[in-house]
């Protein structure tokens, strides 16, 4: 088969999978507990590594940016430095990687090595439809789970900046959390909470795709492991950058906007800040203030 | 069902089930059409069969207990009722001692006896035995056989039983099961006096089904294949 076709065909499956899974919610039974068994191992067995990540991201942040922003005197917007990065960008898409990395593999080497033992035949002669009992708990506790996941490798990752920022260059913590405070907008964080939703629920279907659809004996189930992860990995990346544009369009750009008109002001009429500061009802030019 | 590897056994019988779906032709269970149906109608179909996997197929996440029970939960039965059913399901594979293992810690015949216990829960009418002696050594293979035939004789069970060894096929075609009157189960060969017409061979070479009937006609055939098989040369 040639690649194109082959890519034709997986799709099929994929988005046959996806409206199985769909049918799933709409009949009994519905295995809640297999969906709380998953987010357990899913969710809380992942927090561990997910707040490594992200606090030492958040502190690598600071390491990198802290000098430059230190030659053009930017010292005290250190933390919207990392927060905007963090929450938007960095904090969705490593958590979806370490996710996919950890959780993706375990899926697809589990439901591989249950195909391979004939155990989803006997699970379809024993009357349950494999995409129900199976593929449905984990997509739904992934997009459960990662959100929060994402939030706590958030808040991992602020400290973490925080306590570079503190130690290695001295930086009064006070004015880290202000800056932090006024860096971060209501829209930044919804945006960062959806991303990871849908991330969730990519990862969720490749990796019960790859596993349900292992061929081959142990090999294959190595194959659709790398597969699984592999695959999820780059969907995620390629869905973020789509999504971040999306997302720009919904709210963000709004943001962009704002602070281009700041930078604008500025330039014309050296003072407009203060009457910025003025409107403090506008979170938008909350955010613009802690440029000065 | 005889037939060499790669014959086509295990392909028929995940037909039947509706595993596999066919590219033409009528599958009948129990005069339903199988091929026109849907997944759902499927999955009631499937409740009249029992299916034992080559090897046993145990999920192995889940303790015996909870593997044989699994068709049961999955119904939502009171739990009463089915502690009841499957103790008396690993009775009949007088496998008792081993309801609270995991299925890692059972040597292979005994994984395919619980793979039995759990084919036989919720009393099917047909039960469908894909290579259940296959990698056994021969006096386990033979508990395997008599399991078989004990569903045939004395639960009145209809069953496919594909294999490969004569053995098999001989314990199946010329013995059966008898209770006395202390309820002590015991095998009889069959002799002048009797003669078992209730098992019938069929032999699938490449897909296509090249003998049917019964074992005495299958010993007289004159097809080359048939008498290599037999003879094993």
């Amino acid at each position: 088969m040639n690649p194109v076709s082959r890519f034709l065909v997986e799709l099929q499956d994929i988005t046959l999978l996806f409206w199985r899974m769909l049918r799933g919610f709409r009949k009994q039974p519905r295995y809640f507990d297999e969906m709380v068994r998953q987010m357990d191992s899913i969710g809380v067995g992942s927090l561990a590594i997910v707040s490594l990540t992200g606090f030492f991201t958040g502190g690598v942040l600071i390491l990198q940016a802290y000098p430059t922003l230190e030659y053009y005197g930017a010292q005290s917007s250190a933390g919207q430095s990392v927060a905007i990065t963090l929450i938007r960008e960095l904090g969705p898409v490593l958590c979806a990687l370490m996710v996919a990395g950890r959780v993706g593999s375990a899926i697809s080497a589990e439901l591989g090595s249950m195909v391979v033992s004939q155990q989803i035949d006997a699970m379809r002669a024993l009357g349950t439809s494999p995409a129900r009992k199976l593929v449905t708990p984990r997509i739904v506790a992934l997009i459960v789970t990662l959100p929060l996941l994402t939030v706590a490798a958030d808040i991992f990752g602020l400290f973490g900046g925080g306590v570079v920022a503190y130690y290695l260059y001295g930086l009064d913590s006070n004015s880290y959390i202000t800056s932090l405070r006024m860096g971060i907008t209501i829209e930044d964080i919804l945006g960062g909470i959806v991303k990871p939703i849908v991330f969730g629920f990519i990862i969720g279907l490749i990796s019960c795709h790859k596993g349900l659809t292992t061929q081959g004996g142990t090999v294959g189930v190595g194959r659709s492991t790398t597969d699984a992860v592999v695959l999820s990995s780059i969907t995620v990346i390629i869905a973020d950058f789509f999504l971040s544009k999306v997302l720009q369009g919904f709210f963000w750009e709004y943001a962009f906007l704002g602070r281009i008109l700041d930078v604008r002001n500025r330039n014309s009429c050296g003072r407009a800040g203060n009457d910025l500061n003025g409107n403090t009802g506008d979170r938008v030019s909350e955010r613009r203030s802690c440029f000065r | 069902m005889l037939g060499g590897s790669g014959s086509g056994k295990s392909t028929l019988i995940k037909l039947i089930l509706g595993l596999l779906r066919p590219d033409a032709g009528t599958i009948l269970v129990d005069g339903e059409d199988i091929t026109l149906c849907d997944e759902q109608e499927l999955t009631e179909i499937r409740k009249k069969i029992g299916m034992v996997f080559q090897e046993g197929a145990l999920f192995d996440s889940l303790s015996v207990y909870d593997n044989v029970a699994y068709r049961l939960t999955e119904e939502g039965i009171d739990e009463d009722e089915i502690e009841h059913e499957v103790i008396r399901m690993l009775r009949f594979v007088d496998l008792e001692d081993a309801i609270d293992k995991m299925p890692i810690e059972l040597s292979g015949g005994m994984r395919r006896r619980v793979g039995i216990a759990r084919a036989l829960v919720g009393s099917p009418s047909i039960v469908l035995f894909d290579e259940p002696t296959a990698g056994l050594d021969p006096p386990t293979a033979r508990t395997i056989c008599e399991l078989a035939i004990k569903l045939r004789d004395l639960e009145g069970v209809s069953s496919i039983f594909v294999t490969h060894e004569m053995n098999n096929l001989k314990y199946l075609t010329s013995e059966y099961a008898i209770v006395d009157s202390e309820g002590e189960v015991f095998f009889e060969e069959e002799g002048d006096k009797l003669c078992l017409i209730n098992t019938k061979v069929m032999m699938i070479k490449q897909g296509d089904i090249i003998f049917d009937g019964t074992d005495e006609e299958l010993k007289l055939s004159s097809d080359p294949y048939i008498h290599r098989f037999i003879r094993g040369r």
